[in-house]
């Protein structure tokens, strides 16, 4: 594991830098890279012999990266591994047996299909005619959770995902079958726009318990134009409502890209913590996998450390960079959350409240005052947790209270309202030592799990609509 | 088991009502312990007794050139971590008194628990009255407490008096220019936050040097008490999210409170109030 400097027998002692390998974005082949800093910021870098020297920004500010290496969590043992290593990482997934962490949070794709067409896309999907698109059955679903069971014994999160989920005629019966498999946190990635049209749709996610994962990327239209292709704001307001009326909590997944929402951030969280419906927001720095904007620069695109210094210069009486805190479940660059405690009037971050670097620092040698607390932190700085659910809930009122606050408390201190930055990698700032501890893995039809950042980059999704794709499309619900 | 946040039950309602009954009959000593030995004010201050916490303690006794052959006294030694450090990094003997019999328990259980037991001893007693022979000590360490005692030159001349000659005193506390301190800092609670009767730079000088101390070192830490002002803001802004009204028992409650601490970290700003370290050798 790099946190302990022991990096492919790098001669460098600085935590998370040093030689590593990665591929070329162009040909996918896997070259020797290395992670260094150039004025201030991480980059990596290597040299395809056909395609030249690839260069791309991976963290903002290379004085924080080095300080967050301690937040890494050593790996735990998936109960099953399906594939063996044959080519080497990132070839084999997975997951293979030189991955180093089980799966916190599996994603299904139920289809290709989606009710709109944005210019930035890393599924790469649309609602045309896609020669290699593709509708799983629910037996097929029902199979694949099957796998990530077996995988996991008791997985505790899973997200359905697309294309666009909402439109596939079964999602329901598939949301259900994960219930009926006891994964406590069953999550739904939509746009929105079948929560905004179809009366019935809310109601029926609440009866079965699902969370909502729902694009949200601000309020301006040039941001949904240039995001979404669509201005949306509207319909995006009412699918809220609609789930604020039948009791569906919703995080808000917003795609942040320099240049074009960055002034949002702090906004979209002003908003969200006033919203009935809404109990977190997923920051994304836009990747460059799939469809992305053809002028990006992998040099300037914006990582981690960028959005957190967006929301606390854009929030500065509610936040601060510190208050941001790598999981250690991931490798600790890839996502950093905070719990936020408000009483629609102020807001505390946790952090600021429990020195939770006493818990989740795993290098530095602290004395550890309490292991329920600690496993309970654990679990809220972790891929499989979103504000407003049960599991998180039940964490959060651990930490407050595990000597017993009166009940009006724990209810506050339980509806801690989940903010998280995550930077997925794609072909330009793909870094094979950290996906080898990715915890967030896309069940294939075939029952492997593929950690997503591999999935995206590498050449899996490609495969996987190779295998699946082509053939007769299945109808789609009606909005 | 301990959890991170304050609860109802750390919260000892008769204690803060004899604290503000105290306070009534003049009685701060008393009242300052009292506090101090609370978890939910600890938990305020972030288990930082003092701006600057274990580093600057160890700033502190590095000042004061403390070596393992010292014999050293802290005083208002709290829950006993200055000592404790002082025994384990400067392998010295030391003794520590405090006024609260509870922070003197407390002290001495963790001693024991932490093996510390051997080199450091607490004893319960008034700094204005030290139980100790003259000439006993070569160190005498007190944080952040000076600026609480109501009679100061009483316990300067006690620490003189319980010093050899050539005896090093090192002092790191709060320090306050009165006249340019907001109003709202200058009142009975303001005293026990240690501010109220906190001297400014010069008037510790005067103190020490009319006892009979020559000053060798004088450092500020500013930015560690502006952290601290703003630690205590924000965990007072996390007691009041949470709804946790009887933290502080002051007039205004937890309102006020917070606008206290920024008000405190304003005059910080601009240097009405502060943190000083000083070491002092006793001529002779």
């Amino acid at each position: 594991m790099r946190a302990n400097g022991n990096r492919n027998g790098s001669e460098t002692t600085r935590p998370g830098f040093g030689p590593t390998s990665s591929i070329c974005p162009e040909c996918k082949i896997v070259l020797p890279a290395e992670v260094f800093e150039r004025g201030g910021r991480v980059l990596i870098g290597r040299d395809c012999p056909e395609h030249g020297r690839f260069e791309a920004v991976v963290y903002g500010d290379a004085a924080r990266y080095e300080a967050i290496q301690p937040y890494n969590k050593p790996g735990e043992e998936p109960l099953e591994r399906q594939t063996e290593t044959d080519r080497g990482c990132p070839h084999d997934c997975g997951i293979c047996p030189e991955h180093k962490q089980h799966t916190c949070l599996g994603i299904i794709e139920v289809n290709t299909g989606c009710n709109l067409d944005c210019p930035i896309c890393f599924a790469d999907s649309g609602t045309g005619h896609d020669p290699t698109g593709f509708s799983l059955t629910l037996a097929e679903v029902e199979s694949m959770l099957d796998s990530f069971v077996a995988a996991e014994g008791e997985p505790e999160s899973i997200q359905f995902s697309g294309g666009e989920p909402s439109i596939h005629t079964e999602i329901l019966p598939m949301l259900q079958a994960a219930k009926d498999r006891g994964i406590p946190l069953v999550m739904l990635n939509t746009n929105g726009i079948r929560l905004a049209r179809d009366p019935r749709f809310a109601p029926a996610l609440a009866e079965i318990g699902v969370h909502v994962y729902m694009q949200f990327d601000g309020f301006e239209d040039s941001t949904h134009l240039a995001i979404r292709g669509r201005r949306l704001q509207e319909e995006k307001l009412r699918a809220l409502d609609n789930c604020a009326e039948h009791g569906v909590g919703v995080s808000l997944a917003a795609a942040i890209e320099r240049d074009l929402n960055e002034h949002e951030c702090g906004d979209i969280v002003r908003f969200g913590v006033d919203h009935p419906a809404v109990t977190g927001v997923f920051f994304q720095p836009v990747t460059h996998s799939g469809r992305f904007r053809p002028d990006s620069d992998p040099l300037d695109k914006l990582t981690n450390s960028d959005v957190i210094d967006l929301v606390s210069e854009q929030l500065p009486d509610w936040f601060e960079p510190a208050d941001f805190i790598p999981v250690p479940c991931c490798s600790p660059s890839c996502r950093s959350a905070t719990f936020a405690l408000y009483d629609g009037e102020d807001l505390v971050p946790l952090p600021r409240l429990v020195d939770v670097d006493d818990y989740l620092d795993y290098v530095t040698n602290r004395a550890v005052p309490d292991l329920d607390v600690k496993e309970a932190l654990e679990g809220l700085w972790s891929a499989k947790a979103a504000g407003g659910t049960a599991p998180t809930a039940e964490r959060l009122d651990c930490v407050a209270c595990a000597v017993g606050l009166p009940i009006e408390l724990q209810e506050v201190a339980t509806r801690g309202f989940m903010i998280a930055v995550q930077d997925f990698q794609d072909p330009y700032t793909l870094d094979v030592e950290k996906l080898k501890k990715c915890c967030v893995s896309e069940i294939a039809p075939d029952g492997r799990l593929i950690p997503f950042c591999a999935y995206n980059s590498v050449g899996y999704r490609e495969q996987v609509r190779e295998q699946r794709g082509g053939a007769v499309p299945l109808p789609v619900s009606p909005e | 088991m301990r959890s991170p946040l304050p609860t109802a039950s750390d919260l000892d309602t008769t204690a803060l009502a004899a604290v503000a009954a105290g306070l009534e009959a003049g009685d701060v000593k008393g009242c300052c312990a009292t506090v101090y030995e609370q978890p939910a004010v600890r938990w305020l201050l972030g288990g930082e007794l003092h701006p600057g916490g274990e580093e600057l303690t160890r700033r502190t006794l590095e000042l004061a050139r403390v070596a393992a052959t010292d014999r050293l006294l802290d005083v208002a030694s709290g829950a006993g971590t200055t000592a404790m450090l002082a025994a384990r990094e400067r392998a010295c003997e030391v003794v520590g008194l405090d006024y609260g019999a509870g922070a003197v328990a407390g002290a001495r259980a963790e001693a024991e628990a932490s093996g510390h037991g051997d080199r450091v001893s607490f004893v319960e007693g008034d700094a204005e009255a030290l139980p100790f022979e003259d000439d006993s000590f070569d160190v005498v360490v007190c944080e952040c407490a000076l600026c609480t005692f109501p009679d100061k030159t009483t316990a300067v001349a006690e620490m003189r008096r319980v010093l050899r000659p050539g005896g090093r005193l090192a002092l790191s506390d709060v320090t306050a220019d009165h006249d340019r301190l907001p109003e709202d800092l200058r009142g009975t609670m303001a005293t026990v936050a240690c501010v109220g009767a906190a001297l400014p730079e010069a008037g510790y000088r005067e103190l020490l040097e009319a006892a009979g101390f020559e000053i060798e070192e004088v450092e500020r830490a500013t930015a560690d008490v502006e952290r601290l002002c703003e630690r205590v803001r924000t965990r007072l802004r996390g007691a009041k999210v949470l709804g946790f009204e009887g933290l502080v028992p002051i007039d205004g409650g937890l309102a006020h409170a917070i606008d206290l601490a920024a008000e405190a970290k304003r005059a910080v700003g601009e240097g009405a109030l502060g943190y000083a370290v000083m070491v002092a050798r006793l001529r002779g």
